[in-house]
């Protein structure tokens, strides 16, 4: 067993519950701390995390040392790390500020022998009782067999350097991930402005990161729920083209989102759910590069322009068969609902079946209504269609000389008579 | 003229237009074959395909990971059409074509007749003015999108700037139509076009090009009749 301890500034509970979910991505084994009375909101608090499982994945002790380091400087948290066998040991290195990862019970008994008494995690009567003996060292106090330390400094004081020193397991319970994600984070005061939710939010989806990945899932949607003081909650649900887990994604898409969105009050909280889990198809392609590359990069830009001007405004195109110039097309929303459950693309029509004639590359959302057609300078190609569906429509086209040389896609209602302008040869 | 013979008149110039277009390609040696040292050596622009107009542009094209200004008198004239073929080409490469806020529908069956890849188009609409600069920034940026049709209102030398630097990260083609007006602005774009309807086809003005000469030209994109 190797442990490694992250001694944190003082944080309230859900903001070390975050944590914990995030630092599940570098080990199953996650014991969070929080060395408190119950009634103060903030605390020191401290992670354990068991890494001598995990620790070949991440390149060594020192390597994940500094992995999780990096991570917990990026969510602006300021810590500090101690590796050894046993938990306290860890905590207490962490504590003196020792770097370097201890990794056997016989290195770590070496390394504590010169550290000062007070570095112990002992209560203040506990320490008192230390000084009065006139002990400095650590290495001076484990010297006294553990029996004439329990009578003369109490059985807690003892048990708890067994702990130190290997002889005796430490109680720790686990983190167990829950089946569904679920981090919150309360403002000590009320937040106006959008943007200044964006790190607190950071924080959250890291935390999401440290789930997915210890799961070895992805989402596709999150909600983002922004609780007011006196009125109810705002949801913001947060979708993506395909499942993933990377905080800096999830970030940017709520970024989007809310800059668009007006607050209907201050905010007192903030909390981030998600529920449906799916297989990262990301990591699974990235061998396929550099096509998937830039299919990934597509998809982020998709994804950023959906979530600022949503679904309906980005979009692909398709020819529709149908005669009618109006119902000859179709779009199509570019980012699919549910990446699992993508439709496949309509097979391909022979464009010389659907295509009768050369058509304009601007045609008007609406036909606009004319006066005079301009000189007529090709056509007619008649269209009547649609006599089934009661949007029938019986039309002359011509191509039309308009203003300045422009060519025009023009028409006359058969029935009406009335010119209209339905294209521009661009 | 009777509509046959238009349409005629029509197919023959998409002719004539493709085998210069392939005539180009051989006497440059062709670079779309994925001779990684040679598309190096000309990744800085994106052939017209229109022989008559890539002489005359610096590189042979349009610029790569810049912008151009085209500047039409009217809408209608064929300035969609001159950078069709270039599209097409992206599209062929597997390179998605932006279409942000145009004014009209991009047709899709024009387009599929010009050989432009509708599934790796991207219609996007925007509310305003401002939101389609920044979606149109954002496509820019995207190394996956090969070029970038954008109808920019209200924009000013700063904002083309970083209209520019964003063409350049993501080394794609910017292609904003503008009106003629704009002209006489100044402008960070590498290159700068008055479109005009000539008597047949469409009469091109390099107002503006870095790295070249400002010079006149006539062309027929296939569907400005």
């Amino acid at each position: 067993m190797l442990w490694l301890c992250i001694l944190l500034p003082p944080l309230d509970r859900a903001a070390l519950h975050n944590l914990a979910l995030w630092a599940l991505q570098w080990s199953s084994q996650v014991s969070p701390h929080w060395l408190a009375d119950e009634d103060s909101a903030r605390a020191t608090a401290l992670l354990w995390l068991e890494i001598g499982a995990s620790r070949q994945l991440f390149g060594g002790a020192s390597a994940l040392r500094a992995h999780i380091a990096t991570g917990l400087a990026a969510l602006g948290y300021e810590a500090h790390l101690g590796i050894a066998p046993t938990p306290q040991g860890a905590a207490l290195l962490a504590r003196a500020g020792h770097d370097e990862p201890v990794a056997s019970l016989s290195v770590l008994h070496a390394r504590l022998q010169p550290l000062p008494l007070a570095l112990l995690a002992l209560t203040p009567a506990q320490h008192a009782a230390l000084r009065s003996t006139g002990l400095e060292t650590i290495g001076e106090l484990l010297a006294f067999p553990a029996a004439a330390l329990a009578r003369r400094f109490g059985p807690d004081t003892s048990a708890y350097l067994q702990r130190l020193c290997g002889e005796r397991p430490e109680p720790l319970r686990m983190l167990q991930p829950p089946p569904q994600f679920s981090s919150r984070c309360e403002f000590s005061g009320a937040l106006t402005d959008t943007t200044a939710l964006l790190f607190p939010l950071q924080r959250l989806l890291a935390g999401l990161q440290g789930y997915l990945r210890s799961l070895d899932r992805a989402v596709q949607r999150y909600t983002l729920r922004l609780e007011h003081r006196g009125h109810a909650a705002t949801c913001v649900e947060i979708g993506m083209a395909r499942p993933t887990r990377a905080a800096a994604q999830l970030l940017t898409l709520a970024r989007e989102r809310l800059a668009a969105l007006t607050l209907t009050g201050p905010v007192q909280a903030l909390s981030v759910q998600a529920q449906e889990f799916l297989q990262p198809l990301v990591l699974q392609l990235d061998c396929f590069a550099p096509g998937i590359q830039h299919s990934e990069q597509l998809q982020t830009v998709i994804d950023r322009l959906v979530a600022r001007l949503g679904d309906a405004a980005v979009q692909t195109l398709r020819i529709a068969a149908d005669h009618r110039p109006e119902r000859a097309w179709s779009a199509l929303a570019a980012q699919p609902k549910h990446a699992m459950t993508t439709p496949p693309v309509a097979a391909a029509l022979p464009v010389a079946a659907v295509l009768p004639s050369l058509r304009p590359c601007w045609l008007l959302p609406q036909p606009r209504g004319i006066d005079r057609p301009g000189q007529l300078l090709a056509g007619p190609e008649r269209i009547e269609s649609g006599w089934w569906d009661g949007a029938d429509i019986a039309r002359d086209y011509y191509l039309a000389r308009g203003t300045a040389g422009a060519h025009w896609w023009v028409y006359r209602d058969l029935r009406s008579g009335a010119w209209h302008l339905h294209g521009l040869w661009a | 003229m009777s509509h046959a013979i238009m349409m005629k008149r029509h197919e023959e110039r998409a002719a004539v237009l493709a085998r210069l277009g392939e005539a180009c390609q051989s006497v440059r040696g062709d670079g779309r074959s994925g001779d990684h040292d040679d598309s190096r050596a000309r990744a800085a622009v994106q052939p017209t395909e229109f022989a008559q107009l890539d002489a005359l542009l610096p590189g042979g094209g349009w610029p790569v990971g810049a912008i151009t200004e085209l500047m039409p008198e009217v809408a209608g004239i064929g300035e969609i059409s001159l950078v069709l073929p270039a599209l097409a080409a992206l599209g062929r490469a597997g390179r998605s074509v932006a279409w942000i806020a145009p004014p009209f529908l991009p047709y899709p069956p024009a387009l599929l007749r010009h050989g432009i890849a509708l599934e790796q188009l991207l219609w996007i609409q925007a509310p305003d003015a401002r939101t389609a600069l920044w979606a149109t920034e954002q496509a820019l940026r995207c190394p996956a999108i090969g070029a970038v049709l954008a109808w920019p209102e209200g924009v000013d030398d700063r904002r083309l700037r970083r209209l520019q630097l964003a063409a350049e990260s993501g080394g794609s083609c910017g292609l904003l139509y503008r009106p003629q007006a704009c002209a006489r602005e100044h402008s960070p774009a590498a290159l700068r076009l008055l479109l005009r309807a000539a008597a047949t086809g469409l009469h091109i003005d390099i107002h503006k090009a870095r790295g070249g000469r400002t010079h006149a030209v006539v062309v027929h994109p296939a569907a400005a009749a």
